[in-house]
């Protein structure tokens, strides 16, 4: 389980983190979403030591996190990052050494990923030569190599087609499966809805809402329903709000089937569906609070 | 396997393997190699053994051949006597055939003018040989004039000699120090751009979230340092080569001495300019700031090299026994002084403690430059900022 408490970080007068806690269970993917500037990044780089927090810690298995952890989490920054010339075979073997793989197990988990990634094709060819798309799965490779306990991703899936993100995201969910928490920034909310099992929200430097889509969802949230009546205009029960464009919000005590006999009452109903609030809804009431 | 020096090794390889592939690496090495071979060759070709003059004498002119060649051969020159006629030398003068030609007591012909070497034999065997005519013609006898005239050369007496040891630990010295310049300039910079790169492909902190800032430092100056190193052995091993080949210098203790010197001085060269490079260049994030914060080292090196060629010239005044072993200059001024100069040994004692004592500072202070500026990609961060944030 990885926990971030009370991480606080300041770069001189601004304060990036302010008290920001989250926790990932294993083989759970939390979906970390929020504002750009609302200190996502500060916060993964903090969680790979790669910053030092002002206030606060980062707690694995219920201990800070130290080197050692951090040579088996995998991290995919925000800037992508590798040697632009040196080619993706040497690549990944490098840095599979270099977070403490030795002999055959690095050749091993190289070709293994580059063919789940499906870039087996290119292990010879240098860096830059590859499309950027194909750089990103080079880069996932790099922060999967060496079969990581965790990890932290930021923005994995910017700029992939959705071939590539599907790629990914298989790639990602066998480790899951295994047990690996992952967490994950990314500003594409239905993609976030989809793959994640949680979701946090954070704004200038805190997590103001967290939980899974559903919970999120729930929580004392009026009720929405989309109906469409041909004919004249129906005279709802009170506690009804006419929300325009044919979308209701009932409060707590209204029977929906109330609501189903009023239209009927006023002409044929041809459309009559409960509306449930997507992320990117939720996301919007979040941030604009 | 997690331990730092393993993680050292493993960058240190990295950067040993990438950078001996690169393409720019091989064609500069192959470059460097034809300049040295061609230090120790050419001059050996074109200004190695006597100069040869062919000279044409008519019968006219009244001079012996071999009074002619003995000439040349007392000032260093090969002297081609050929017989001719006055209008045949006009021509074969014209034609080049003939550098210079005889046709009278007192005259000589050449196509643009003589060369001061075989003006001075010409006239000495001419003058010779119209003193001896005059001096006949007044009724001496020539074979007692001949008598009189031959007087044994000059004796001299060097008091301190020069050996051809001396001279071949100074000829690989200047090559030498010449090469360890480039060298230094050249590896340190290389420094400054791997740390650059790393830092604006961002891959630094890929890198940093699994190995120390300081371990990352220590593995790049260590593979290129070493990379350089090889590059200089090799260097040496094909110039020496090629200098015995051609008869410039014989192998033995005098020429690995100065050797020994130069590689010597490019490891601690190296780590001073490497470290404090690499410090520097953390501080910007593209390759068109490195010169500007890289400069003052560059400064340092040229200045040194300048200071190294006054002291191939002057290797036992004053300021080259200061230079030799003030740090950082030593590195290129003290391998002349001892090669060259009337050094004591101690002298490059003191010199390599200095250096050592300096190296160890720089490592301390550009490591912490470094650690605090590496991860700030964007504008360059200011050395106070970079020193401030490196404190943790």
């Amino acid at each position: 389980m990885l926990e971030l408490r009370g991480l606080t970080k300041r770069f001189g007068a601004t304060t990036a983190l302010d008290g920001l806690s989250l926790t990932v269970r294993p083989g759970e993917v939390c979906g970390f979403v929020g504002q750009n500037g609302a200190g996502k990044t500060t916060a993964m780089r903090l969680v790979l030591g790669v910053l030092e927090p002002d206030a606060g810690e980062v707690c694995w298995q219920g201990a800070p996190v130290d080197a050692l952890v951090r040579r088996r989490t995998g991290y995919m920054p925000e800037e992508r990052g590798l040697y632009p010339k040196m080619r993706v075979g040497d690549q990944l073997r490098y840095l599979g050494r270099l977070h403490g793989l030795t002999g055959e197990r690095v050749s091993q988990s190289t070709t293994q990923l580059l063919a789940d990634l499906q870039i087996q094709a290119r292990e010879g060819d240098v860096l830059e030569s590859l499309s950027l798309g194909n750089q990103q799965r080079v880069q996932l490779a790099a922060a999967l190599v060496h079969d990581p306990e965790l990890l932290v991703l930021d923005e994995p899936f910017s700029g992939l087609d959705p071939v590539g993100v599907e790629v990914l995201a298989a790639a990602l969910r066998a480790r899951v499966d295994r047990g690996v928490p992952v967490l994950f920034s990314s500003h594409q909310l239905e993609l976030v809805e989809r793959l994640c099992d949680t979701v946090a929200i954070v704004r200038t430097g805190r997590v103001v809402a967290a939980g899974t889509v559903d919970e999120l969802r729930g929580g004392g949230r009026a009720r929405r329903l989309r109906v469409r009546v041909e004919g004249g205009a129906p005279r709802w029960p009170s506690g009804v709000r006419d929300l325009g464009d044919g979308l209701l919000e009932l409060a707590d005590h209204v029977d929906d089937q109330a609501v189903l006999d009023a239209a009927r009452l006023a002409g044929p109903v041809r459309e009559f569906t409960p509306v449930r609030p997507t992320l990117t809804d939720l996301f919007r009431e979040v941030v604009a609070a | 396997m997690s331990s730092p020096s393993s993680l050292v090794r493993l960058i240190a390889r990295r950067e040993l393997v990438e950078r001996g592939r690169d393409r720019s690496f091989l064609v500069s090495t192959v470059i460097t190699l034809l300049v040295v071979v061609g230090l120790a060759v050419v001059p050996q070709l074109v200004g190695g053994g006597p100069d040869r003059f062919d000279v044409g004498v008519t019968p006219a002119a009244g001079v012996d051949a071999d009074a002619l060649r003995a000439g040349g051969r007392a000032l260093d020159l090969r002297v081609d006597v050929r017989e001719t006629d006055p209008a045949a030398a006009q021509r074969q003068v014209r034609d080049g055939d003939l550098d210079a030609a005889l046709l009278a007591p007192g005259q000589v012909v050449v196509d643009r003018e003589l060369d001061p070497v075989l003006r001075a034999v010409l006239e000495q065997v001419d003058g010779a040989a119209r003193g001896q005519a005059r001096l006949a013609a007044a009724g001496l006898d020539p074979a007692a004039v001949s008598t009189a005239l031959a007087v044994p050369p000059l004796q001299v007496q060097a008091q301190e000699p020069r050996s051809e040891a001396a001279t071949t630990r100074e000829g690989i010295a200047r090559v030498g120090t010449f090469v360890l310049y480039f060298q230094l300039i050249g590896y340190g910079f290389w420094v400054a751009l791997g740390v650059v790169e790393e830092k604006s492909s961002r891959v630094v902190e890929v890198l940093l979230a699994t190995v120390p800032a300081r371990t990352l430092l220590a593995g790049k100056v260590l593979g290129i340092g070493l990379l350089g190193l090889l590059q200089l052995v090799l260097i040496a091993v094909v110039g020496l080569v090629a200098a015995t080949a051609s008869g410039a210098v014989e192998l033995g203790a005098s020429a690995a001495y100065p050797i020994a010197l130069v590689l010597g001085w490019f490891v601690l060269g190296f780590a001073f300019y490497a470290t404090a490079m690499a410090g520097m260049a953390a501080r910007v994030s593209r390759q068109e700031d490195l010169q500007n914060v890289t400069g003052p080292f560059t400064l340092l090196l040229v200045l040194s090299f300048f200071g190294s060629l006054y002291a191939t010239s002057n290797p036992d005044s004053l300021v080259t026994r200061v230079l030799s072993v003030a740090p950082p200059f030593s590195a290129l001024v003290n391998p002349p002084r001892m090669a060259i100069g009337d050094a004591a040994l101690w002298e490059v004692g003191l010199a390599v403690l200095l250096m050592l004592a300096a190296v160890c500072g720089l490592v301390v202070v550009a490591g912490r430059l470094y650690e605090g500026s590496v991860l700030r990609t964007g504008s360059k961060v200011g050395l106070r900022d970079a020193w401030r944030a490196g404190a943790r």
